[in-house]
């Protein structure tokens, strides 16, 4: 296997690395606000 | 080592991230449906030309005349609407315009404007999208942000015309 071979395998590894780590980093962000609207939506109920 | 086994040692791993990734788009794909999109980050997101998002709109598309009179404008879709918004009458393609329905791509990012947010018209509508948000107070809540606002009967965009709605 050439080393240019071995350099492109990393790379695509490393993107895929730096994607995964963003997508968690917008899921905890999506779920955070997940629980803001449930909650605010709990209490709306409940002054209802 | 083994040229042969390295390589399949390289594409195992490249797969197993793939696979990862995708499991956590889809993850994050249904978190966003669960979240409300609010009438300000809407009007923001189309005066952003780079953003491409799609906007159904699930009222009535015009009311009888008799009805005209006492319907609030933002009750139906030739009374008021958000500029560029699609008309799909209670998300079923057979009340809607045929023109309409021509302009409308399930795989497009889409809100689904209905007149007070109604959850359940939007659970509804919500199958028929792959990424997809519910806007937050609906029609009633664009128009209290004053946010603007075209009427008429729904009119498909002119070809080459470029992007953002606002």
């Amino acid at each position: 296997m050439s080393m240019t071979e071995r350099i492109l395998y990393w790379i695509s590894i490393v993107a895929l690395i730096a994607a995964l780590i963003g997508v968690k980093a917008d899921i905890s962000k999506l779920e955070q606000k997940l629980q803001e609207v449930t909650q605010a939506a709990s209490e709306g109920g409940e002054e209802e | 080592m083994n040229p042969k086994i390295e390589r399949l040692i390289y594409l195992g791993v490249i797969a197993v991230l793939s696979l990862a990734l995708l499991a956590l788009g889809k993850k994050e794909i249904e978190l966003r449906k669960q979240i409300p999109i609010t009438a300000q980050e809407l009007y923001e997101k189309l005066g952003n030309p780079k953003v491409t998002i799609q906007i159904i709109d699930v009222r009535p598309y015009e009311v009888s005349e008799e009805e005209e009179d006492e319907a609030d404008e933002i009750d139906y879709y030739t009374g008021a609407h958000i500029p560029g918004a699609i008309p799909l009458p209670d998300c079923d393609e057979s009340k809607a315009p045929e023109e309409a329905l021509k302009h409308i791509n399930p795989y497009l990012p889409t809100v689904i404007v209905s007149k007070d947010g109604d959850p359940e018209i939007f659970k509804k509508c919500a199958e028929k999208f792959t990424i997809v948000q519910n806007l937050q107070g609906g029609m009633e809540a664009w128009d209290e942000e004053g946010y603007p606002e075209d009427e008429g009967e729904y009119e498909p965009p002119a070809a080459g015309g470029g992007g953002g709605c606002l």
